[in-house]
């Protein structure tokens, strides 16, 4: 899963899939803005194959809280 | 597309754009909601198709200020939103008095008129009707809200200019599903109310379009016979046998077939046969059965024979001197249809389905292959309709430039000095203002406060209002004074994307520096620092008379003589004081 969520947050937000580590959130990452965080939630649901909710996509701040949100919804 | 999800559409789109050369093809697209979704997925299947486009996506909420700005692309796209013309339109309609809503409906018929006068050089411009779908499909009354859409298509088909396509958005959301079209979470949030799928659908709509102007409209469809222009073979059933005629089940299923490319011959396609057959056979048949449609003063080309097919396509596209691109081919067969496809990869096929009732819509979806604009003679007979109703509409508001647009709109602007219940908000807007910020600073609620009890740091913040309702706080500043020295600087100065384009900043700005003259202060130090997103703010300092001092690839410092200050004098807009007691803040421009 964490494979996947890094090539998805490498793609969307056009940066290197090395430079993206555990750590990665709007504040270290400078095309993370709430533009494209809505490109973001959209990739990811379709990629996990996940409806999130909206407390979902708000709280989806950073590579960790992403992993986590979807390890709860069963997602692999 | 259709097989590509969002994230490998992404990918592919930056691989081929890779490869774009100097030369683009620019489209801007602009709205008053947020549809950046559109960018990539509208990106790739115009580059998929050969087109090397870039798509720029306007400003939040400024559609006649990007109709200026983005005149000269090679086409524009305008996603003009009813929901959204006004904060919550969709329930305050249903609220409003008649007078309420005309005054509206005057606004913003007078905003269409401007924008799309500043787009009269534009070589097109996709301009979507106006929906209310998404907000009252369940309702059974039609209700005020879709009165307003009905009127406001009504007058955008009665008045556009002939570079203006209307898109019926009903027609996508119809084909996709409403709930598959729209996503309310971020709607309320991010005033973004379509999915990634209505993207791709209206992306796949209006290609069409985008392949006539380019010159990649197809030019002619090529038919197998047996099974494909009639039910049944003609070389072991006969011409007594097969079926063509309305009258039965299958044969109604080829009448149509047949009359849609009548239709498509009258149009200007040409229309061909290929198919492994006796020539003789075919030739009286289409001559003597009385329910062919398909005559030969319809089929500009016959290959009826029994040597390959992707010969005969080649000797077709050969003979009448166009390109293996610019045809479809139509065969039952799937053997025959695959080896055109592993052969001449170039030619556009598609297969006539098993479930029969479906080959009529399939035909239907690939005649928009052959869309090749308007006629012109209707649009000649438009034009001179739309100069006759001008005429007789001179009591309407045109608007001749941008000040007078914005005085329409009667801005009032209302400044806030040091107003501890606009902590949260200023804080929130440190956080995440990107574009209009000079120096990017992201303060927590804490730190703001700090500076509000600061002696020597006055925070300022605006709420800004029009005609139709309030925006709020969009704007805030933050200036550090040091007294003895006679000399402010400028910490932060931003504005909320969804107010950019209005010339606030600059109305901002004089009640800034008037506030600092007033507390003796004789130089203004700012600084604009570069990031990826703020370049709309890079020339702020300048064009507010400061004078550049140091600068560096990222950061420029400017310095004001506050006695030199050269204001815009902008007078469209009303300033007004936030407080009572802080009515010394106030002053006119």
């Amino acid at each position: 899963m964490e494979e996947k969520i890094r090539k998805i947050l490498s793609i969307v937000l056009e940066v290197p899939e090395d430079e993206i580590n555990e750590g990665a959130t709007p504040y270290t990452v400078e095309n993370w803005d709430s533009l494209n965080h809505l490109k973001l939630i959209t990739a990811i649901e379709e990629e996990f194959g996940v409806k999130l909710t909206d407390q979902d996509v708000l709280e989806m701040q950073s590579f960790k809280l992403i992993k986590s949100i979807l390890s709860n919804k069963d997602v692999r | 597309m259709k097989d590509l999800s969002y994230t490998e559409i992404l990918k592919a789109n930056q691989e081929l754009g890779r490869s774009l050369t100097a030369e683009t093809y620019n489209i801007a697209a602009f709205s008053n909601s947020t549809i950046n979704l559109l960018k990539e997925i509208l990106e790739y299947s115009l580059r998929a198709e050969g087109i090397p486009a870039k798509v720029h996506i306007g400003d939040y909420d400024n559609i006649v200020q990007d109709a200026r700005k983005y005149c000269e692309s090679n086409g524009v796209i305008i996603f003009w939103e009813l929901w959204n013309v006004l904060e919550g339109l969709p329930y305050k309609a249903e609220t409003w008095d008649e007078k309420q809503l005309n005054e509206l409906l005057e606004k913003v018929k007078g905003e269409i008129d401007f924008t799309l006068k500043n787009l009269q050089k534009t070589p097109f411009v996709i301009l979507n009707k106006f929906s209310a779908l998404p907000f009252n499909a369940v309702s059974l009354e039609t209700n005020r809200f879709e009165q307003l859409a009905r009127q406001l298509n009504r007058y955008l088909e009665d008045h556009v200019g002939r570079n203006v396509h209307l898109i019926d958005l009903d027609k996508v959301i119809a084909g996709l599903g409403l709930r598959e079209s729209v996503d309310l979470r971020h709607y309320y949030s991010s005033k973004a109310l379509y999915t990634v799928n209505f993207y791709r659908a209206y992306a796949q709509h209006i290609m069409p379009f985008f392949c006539s102007v380019n010159g990649k409209s197809k030019k002619a469809i090529i038919f197998d016979c047996d099974n494909t222009l009639w039910k049944g073979i003609l070389g072991e059933d006969g011409m007594e046998r097969i079926e063509m005629s309305p009258t039965t089940k299958d044969g109604a299923i080829f009448a149509e077939i047949q009359a849609l490319a009548l239709a498509l011959a009258k149009q200007g396609v040409i229309i061909g046969l290929c198919s492994k057959n006796n020539y003789q056979e075919v030739e009286e048949l289409i001559a003597r059965h009385p329910d062919m449609q398909l005559r030969d003063e319809h089929i500009a080309i016959k290959k009826i024979n029994w040597s390959d097919k992707a010969v005969n396509l080649r000797a077709i596209v050969q003979e009448l001197n166009i390109g293996l691109d610019s045809i479809v081919y139509v065969d039952d067969s799937p053997f025959e249809i695959d080896f055109i496809r592993r052969e001449i990869p170039e030619v556009k096929t598609f297969q006539v389905p098993d479930k029969l009732y479906d080959y009529p819509r399939l035909m239907r979806e690939h005649m928009n292959l052959f869309y090749k604009g308007s006629s012109t003679e209707e649009d000649i007979s438009k034009i001179k309709m739309y100069k006759r109703q001008l005429e007789r509409e001179e009591a309407k508001k045109e608007f001749v430039n941008m000040e007078e647009y914005f005085a329409s709109l009667k801005l009032k602007m209302t400044i806030f000095e040091n107003d501890e219940s606009l902590i949260p908000r200023i804080s929130q807007m440190c956080q995440k203002t990107n574009q209009f910020n000079l120096t990017t600073k992201r303060y927590t609620e804490n730190e703001i406060k700090n500076f509000i009890c600061h002696e020597g740091a006055r925070v300022y913040a605006f709420s800004v209002s029009d005609k139709f309702g309030d925006s709020g706080v969009t704007g805030v500043s933050i200036a550090m004074l040091d007294a003895k020295s006679s000399v402010a600087e400028i910490d932060t100065f931003l504005m909320s994307c969804r107010v950019i384009g209005r010339n606030l900043e600059y109305a901002f700005m004089d009640q800034l520096v008037e506030a600092l003259k007033q507390s003796r202060i004789k130089t203004v130090k700012a600084n604009y620092i570069q990031t990826a997103k703020n370049g709309v703010a890079k020339n702020f300092y300048d064009e507010c008379s400061f004078i550049l001092d140091v600068a560096d690839k990222n950061s420029s410092k400017y310095v004001l003589d506050i006695s030199r200050y050269r204001s815009k004098n902008i007078n469209y807009i009303e300033v007004r004081n936030g407080r009572k007691d802080q009515e010394n803040f106030i002053y006119s421009a």
